[in-house]
């Protein structure tokens, strides 16, 4: 009897050193992805640590599925983003359009960061959820789009359709707020 | 048509993210450029708004938080088979703390602080970089600055640092077959399967223009994934062969490892 792991499915602890080496490259962009979600940068961080925790602790689930590594974790961000939203919601949740931008310029400086975080972020409350989830992942994740695909159940073709849809969506509102 | 203007544009987003600059994008599709320029331009604005880079802190902190996690699943899964088949009693429980203290001194603590070896001239290893002449011909020199080196056991999470003796080299003199010893020490016998070189510095010159030219190397750092064995009474010669392509036509390198060059060799000490 065969009790060997086939050679094509690689090790328990082969998808560990993956995932090790895929939080030098992932933490920053799983880290961004967050923070267009929800707003704040230091919970962003915290959160991305916590994909990379939980993804640890369900190897054996990621074995199953055959998707790129990076994709899961965007899915896992994903998860652990509406949980933390839910949780927010629950509590008096700051907008995230009411955030005032640090700055360490002139006020002069400040107000315009934040006058144009205010013109990005109505703009992006423009589009379906989908349309932001593709923007986000593709922006910020790094993904490709047959990556994203992966993540959302769509061909990479509907994905760059969805893309570009999205894309002169934003165009068409930041340009006509801009005149 | 709509189609190809969706791949064209998706390209372009692809190659930004990958460090390209629109630009260079634009130039490549003169016949999509008018369209693609605003589309290019709000991706921009959408970036730059959201722009944040996450503090070292916690970067390190999250690192040092899995790394830990790591290292305990790894060895919790077989101590905690072996205590399911015994009887609990407080001499196990002594026992499993006699363990887990044992398996943080010897694994994970090398893990978050990965030991630094030191250079000896009677080391069993020698590190060494070449080049395989890809692009190579175009330029006059090719400067390499390599911070430190990362040997990554097969078995185990164990990773182990030097740092080289010869920071920079300079690959327009290291093409084919020459190579040059950067690092030479001990290393603990074993079996080793990953490579990392951190590279702080790459400054091309072109061979046509006398000119500086942009040399990407993504991440920072270039990485093998090869197998091989130190032992103590034979001396291993690593190979680490760096290559330079061209991107395209627009005038843009990238640095790469080439994992066909690269590889162990041994030789037997030499008697004294």
């Amino acid at each position: 009897m065969n009790t060997g792991n086939r050679k094509d499915i690689p090790t328990i602890n082969e998808y560990e050193s993956r995932l090790a080496d895929l939080y030098e490259e992932y933490y920053d962009k799983v880290a961004r992805y967050v923070y267009v979600h929800i707003g704040n940068k230091e919970e962003a961080e915290d959160i991305a640590g916590e994909v990379f925790l939980k993804a640890l602790k369900s190897l054996e689930s990621y074995r199953e599925q055959g998707v790129p590594m990076q994709g899961w974790l965007f899915r896992i961000a994903h998860n652990l983003t509406v949980d933390y939203l839910r949780k927010m919601d629950k509590r008096s949740r700051v907008p995230i359009d009411s955030i005032v931008l640090p700055g360490n310029d002139n006020p002069a400086d400040t107000a315009e960061k934040n006058i144009e975080f205010e013109r990005v972020t109505e703009a992006m409350k423009q589009l379906t959820t989908e349309q932001t989830e593709v923007i986000n992942l593709r922006f910020f994740g790094g993904l490709t789009s047959k990556e994203v695909g992966g993540i959302l159940n769509k061909s990479d073709g509907a994905v760059r359709e969805m893309q570009r849809a999205a894309i002169e969506k934003l165009r068409g509102i930041m340009g006509v707020e801009r005149r | 048509m709509t189609e190809d203007f969706d791949r064209i544009l998706d390209e372009c987003i692809d190659r930004i993210n990958r460090g390209d600059n629109a630009a260079d994008c634009l130039s490549d599709y003169p016949a999509y450029s008018e369209k693609l320029r605003p589309l290019l331009q709000s991706m921009h604005d959408v970036q730059k708004t959201y722009a944040f880079a996450p503090s070292a802190d916690a970067k390190r902190a999250a690192r040092q938080k899995l790394h830990a996690t790591l290292g305990k699943q790894r060895r919790m899964t077989p101590v905690l088979s072996l205590f399911r088949a015994i009887p609990r009693s407080a001499v196990w429980a002594t026992t499993a703390v006699l363990v887990l203290a044992i398996v943080g001194a010897l694994v994970i603590e090398p893990v978050l602080n990965p030991p630094t070896l030191v250079p000896s001239p009677d080391g069993n290893f020698a590190f060494l970089i070449s080049d395989e002449p890809n692009d190579i011909g175009d330029f006059e020199s090719l400067n390499v600055t390599i911070s430190r080196v990362v040997l990554q056991a097969a078995a185990s999470l164990k990773r182990l640092e030097f740092t080289p003796e010869t920071r920079t080299v300079d690959l327009t003199q290291l093409q084919g077959e020459q190579a040059q010893e950067i690092w030479r020490g001990d290393v603990p016998a074993g079996q080793y399967s990953q490579i990392y070189i951190y590279v702080s510095e790459v400054v091309g010159k072109l061979e046509s223009t006398g000119q500086s030219v942009d040399v990407k190397l993504p991440g920072g750092k270039l990485h093998l994934s090869m197998p091989f064995e130190v032992t103590t009474d034979i001396i291993t010669n690593f190979t680490f062969d760096i290559t330079v392509v061209a991107t395209g036509n627009n005038g843009k390198y990238v640095l790469k490892p080439q994992i066909g060059e690269s590889g162990a060799r041994q030789e037997q000490k030499s008697l004294e």
